[in-house]
């Protein structure tokens, strides 16, 4: 056979001839001419002898006598046609002048052309080239056309013609086999319209037959997806695409396109949007699906001049269920909060993002659902409503319906929810500022005591942004060295010397100190507090070194560190990086940790005790007698100082219960062999009472405010060592002045 | 028409010279001894043929007769013996139209001719 560049691409290239004529001159001639002019050819004598030959050696053409004895040329063609692999071969058939019956008989017998012998062999020898090439474009094109068939078939698709009645014509419909495939039927089968409408399911098939009327009206491109369920009983989505053909006229004479399943491509596509689009625990819409949703919603309410309620829903304590039951318990729960909340409002699953619009003034409901933003964050999206009292309506069932007992991890569970609810046009013009000030009112409903809802209201939004900006500007404020650390200093007041700074970190916000309390809170909720702990403990060892240098300071500062720190097993690593890096010893540096934020979390912090104690951290517990500790477990701690907190000390000498709680831990810290301190000594008074219950060690404004580093050695040179406070004198009174100058002097 | 087998004719009166020429020019030097082989090709298939017909004429049998006449009519066109091809196409016309009807006449006519231009053959194999 003709390979595919067997022409014209290749000049060395001899087109293999096979000739047959009984006449051996004519053979011996044609042969020879044909040789000259660049055919490789065998010479047959007879149309048996050429049908052996066509068996044995590959031919790319065959030309053959039409008038031989026995077996004539159009027998022999008609039989090398039946032979297979030889269907298409080239056949020319040599016939003699002015014979129109034996041409008529040659193409009848399957040959491709004639010729009438003569002598002119450049004119035979270019009819063979051109029929040789015909064949090989037609061998081409069969080819291609199996690849075509076979693409189709792959892709499932198949092709059809449709021929529009007319006045000298029936209609027709025609399917190629690929597309019988495609409705399930065999190869030569046969479907016609009718029947391929009838496979449509009834309800879709008016509108399928109403856009066919509409396509063929205005002649235009169809291009559509169908569903249909074929013949084995399948379910498919068919995708068709035709093109209009029209006669010299200008009519629209029929269609000719393609069908193709596409079943699989849908239900992949249809998976992703859902995937993209929907919350895979809850199966809920997620935080892109809803923000769809609102936006259009938003545009339905301002078209229709209505009401938009967003609720912010969150489970109150959801960390706690989480942690406490696990979570897998934690995600039943959500699963089973989700479902509750679905039946709060007419939640669809589903808005065809086409037919929106062509649904009419009413289609915007269709985007009420409930969704899940993540973690137990959850939001109901009410497209119209007429008031607040209708939002409150819903956000009332969503209260009622949470409080239901939950059985999941094998228990009941008892959760409540509070809802935030913001309204559009009045609480917000954008999907966003609507999200964040729900979000506000649902944190105030919070606050206020939680399982509740709250509706936004502007005051609420200021301290929001408060909130926001805050936030923004901590997280810069380390790179942009904002943050200072004060110091106060821990006093012996008997032997009238400090023993210790406590760092206090400030915040230096455009030339302002903001207080601790104005921002360590937030930087707990939002994690910064980590960072801002690390930096806190860097710059203490540092600046514990630096007044090595200028003065011999030899204690400890402390620095507070959040419980989570002490949960993180780097803590060890990095304090002894802080202190090696600046050449102190460990001891340098001391942690406080308050008594509530330690007994939070007792079995993951004390490790980090243990170590810490063991390279010589001491570790001091901040607010003590507040948190409801058991006291006995301070025995089995590795903690070294105990802080009275300053709300006993204020209360010295003014309530009993104080003096008796301070008695009580001066007692026990004694026992245990703790040193104490007392914080936020103001007065010579509670000075006196606490040295008198034992506390020798103090803090406070009457010895000193938290100061800048730099004025620590101005501090000690002019009030400790001059012994010119006036608690000084007071400590005199105490027996300890000599001995307290004598020390501090020592120095 | 008489026989008259001792005395052939001059080939150059028997055999076309443009024919011959044609058959020069697909083997231009000769190398291939062309002329040659296809001189003596034809020659046997003239003899053949003569014998042929003399079985196809007792008795007349149109169908071997035809065919005879139709090979012997291309390829004595070939080698330029138009006289005889002219015969043969006479008798394959008259064969095909009247297979029945008496051609004898036809017949000896060709039948001197092929005598004609085998001698006419043999003579230039000769050269």
């Amino acid at each position: 056979m003709l390979s595919i560049d067997s022409l014209g691409a290749d000049p060395s290239y001899r087109p293999k001839l096979l000739l047959v004529d009984d006449d051996e001159v004519s053979l011996m001639l044609i042969a020879v001419a044909l040789r000259e002019r660049g055919f490789d050819v065998v010479e047959a004598g007879s149309g048996d002898r050429a049908l052996q030959l066509l068996t044995e050696r590959p031919t790319d053409a065959v030309v053959l006598d039409a008038m031989m004895p026995g077996r004539d040329g159009f027998e022999t063609c008609r039989a090398l046609r039946a032979m297979p692999g030889h269907e298409h071969v080239p056949v020319l058939m040599l016939t003699g002048l002015d014979d129109n019956a034996s041409i008529s008989r040659a193409f009848e017998a399957g040959a491709d052309d004639f010729f009438v012998k003569s002598h002119q062999w450049s004119l035979l020898a270019g009819r063979l080239h051109y029929l040789l090439r015909a064949a090989q474009t037609r061998q081409e094109l069969e080819r291609s056309k199996a690849k075509l068939a076979r693409a189709q078939d792959l892709a499932r698709m198949g092709s059809f013609d449709w021929r529009r009645a007319g006045d000298e014509q029936a209609g027709s419909f025609m399917l190629s086999p690929e597309g019988l495939r495609v409705f399930g039927l065999p190869p030569h089968g046969a479907l016609s319209m009718h029947q391929l409408l009838r496979m449509v399911p009834e309800d879709e098939r008016r509108v399928v037959m109403r856009m066919l009327r509409d396509v063929l009206r205005t002649s235009t491109v169809l291009a559509t997806d169908v569903p249909v369920t074929v013949f084995d009983g399948r379910p498919r989505i068919v995708h068709v695409e035709a093109e209009p053909e029209f006669n010299e006229s200008g009519y629209c004479v029929g269609y000719t396109g393609i069908v193709q399943d596409v079943t699989d491509r849908r239900t992949a596509e249809d998976r992703i949007r859902h995937l993209a689009n929907f919350d895979a625990l809850t199966g809920l819409p997620n935080r892109r699906q809803l923000v769809w949703r609102a936006e259009r919603a938003l545009d339905a309410a301002l078209r229709a001049g209505h009401q938009v309620a967003l609720l912010m829903i969150d489970i109150d304590r959801f960390k706690v269920i989480n942690d406490t039951l696990g979570h897998a318990a934690g995600d039943d729960l959500l699963v089973e909060v989700a479902r509750r909340l679905r039946g709060c409002v007419r939640h669809s699953d589903q808005v065809m993002e086409g037919t929106l619009e062509s649904q009419g003034s009413r289609s915007h409901r269709s985007l009420e659902a409930v969704g899940r933003l993540g973690g137990d964050e959850f939001v109901a999206l009410l497209p119209e409503v007429g008031s607040e009292a209708d939002a409150e309506r819903v956000a009332q069932r969503v209260l009622d319906t949470t409080r239901e007992p939950i059985f999941v991890g094998g228990q009941e569970c008892f959760v409540t929810a509070s809802v935030g609810i913001a309204l559009f046009p009045r609480d917000g013009a954008t999907v966003a500022d609507l999200m964040r000030n729900s979000d506000v009112a649902m944190y105030s409903a919070k606050s206020a005591g939680r399982n509740a809802q709250a509706l936004y209201t502007p005051h609420l939004a200021g301290r929001g942004r408060e909130k926001l900006e805050l936030e923004s500007a901590l997280h810069k404020a380390i790179e942009r060295d904002e943050l200072v650390l004060h110091y106060q200093p821990k006093i012996d007041v008997r032997a009238a010397r400090m023993v210790g700074v406590e760092a206090l970190m400030r915040w230096n916000r455009h030339g302002t100190l903001v207080p601790p309390a104005d921002f360590i809170p937030l930087a707990e909720e939002t994690g910064l507090i980590v960072p801002l702990s690390e930096w806190a403990v860097r710059e203490a060892a540092r600046q514990a070194k630096a007044w090595l240098v200028s003065f011999g300071f030899a204690d400890s500062v402390a620095v507070n560190l959040p419980n989570r720190l002490f949960e993180r097993s780097d803590l060890v690593e990095h304090i002894h990086q802080a202190a090696s890096s600046y050449g102190v010893p460990h001891r340098a540096i001391q942690l406080e940790i308050t008594e509530t934020g330690l007994m939070r979390d007792l079995q993951n912090v004390i490790p980090s005790l243990h170590r810490l104690n063991e390279i010589g951290v001491e570790i001091s517990i901040d607010d003590f007698g507040t948190g409801y500790s058991s006291l006995a477990y301070l025995t089995t701690l590795p903690i070294s100082e105990v802080k009275v907190d300053r709300s006993f000390v204020r209360d010295l000498g003014i309530t009993p219960q104080s003096s008796a709680v301070v008695t009580a831990i001066i007692a026990l810290a004694r026992s245990l062999g703790l040193r104490v301190v007392a914080e936020g000594v103001e007065t010579l008074r509670q000075m006196e009472v606490l040295h008198r219950l034992g506390c020798g060690v103090m803090q406070g404004y009457l010895f000193s405010r938290p100061m800048p580093a730099d004025d620590l050695e101005a501090w000690l040179k002019n009030t400790i060592l001059p012994r010119r406070a006036p608690w000084i004198g007071q400590a005199g009174t105490l027996d300890v002045a000599d001995e307290a100058r004598a020390q501090t002097l020592g120095r | 028409m008489s026989f008259s087998a001792n005395a052939p004719d001059d080939p150059a009166a028997v055999l076309d010279a443009a024919a011959l020429a044609r058959l020069a020019e697909l083997d231009p030097q000769g190398s291939a001894g062309l002329l040659q082989r296809v001189l003596s090709t034809y020659a046997t298939a003239l003899e053949r043929s003569r014998h042929e017909l003399l079985l196809a004429r007792r008795p007349l049998q149109p169908e071997p007769l035809r065919h005879l006449a139709h090979t012997l009519k291309s390829s004595s066109a070939s080698v330029g013996a138009l006289a005889l091809s002219a015969l043969c196409a006479q008798v394959e016309s008259q064969v095909r139209a009247q297979p029945a009807a008496d051609i004898d006449t036809l017949l000896d006519a060709m039948q001197a001719e092929m005598h004609r231009v085998a001698g006419a053959v043999q003579a230039m194999l000769r050269v």
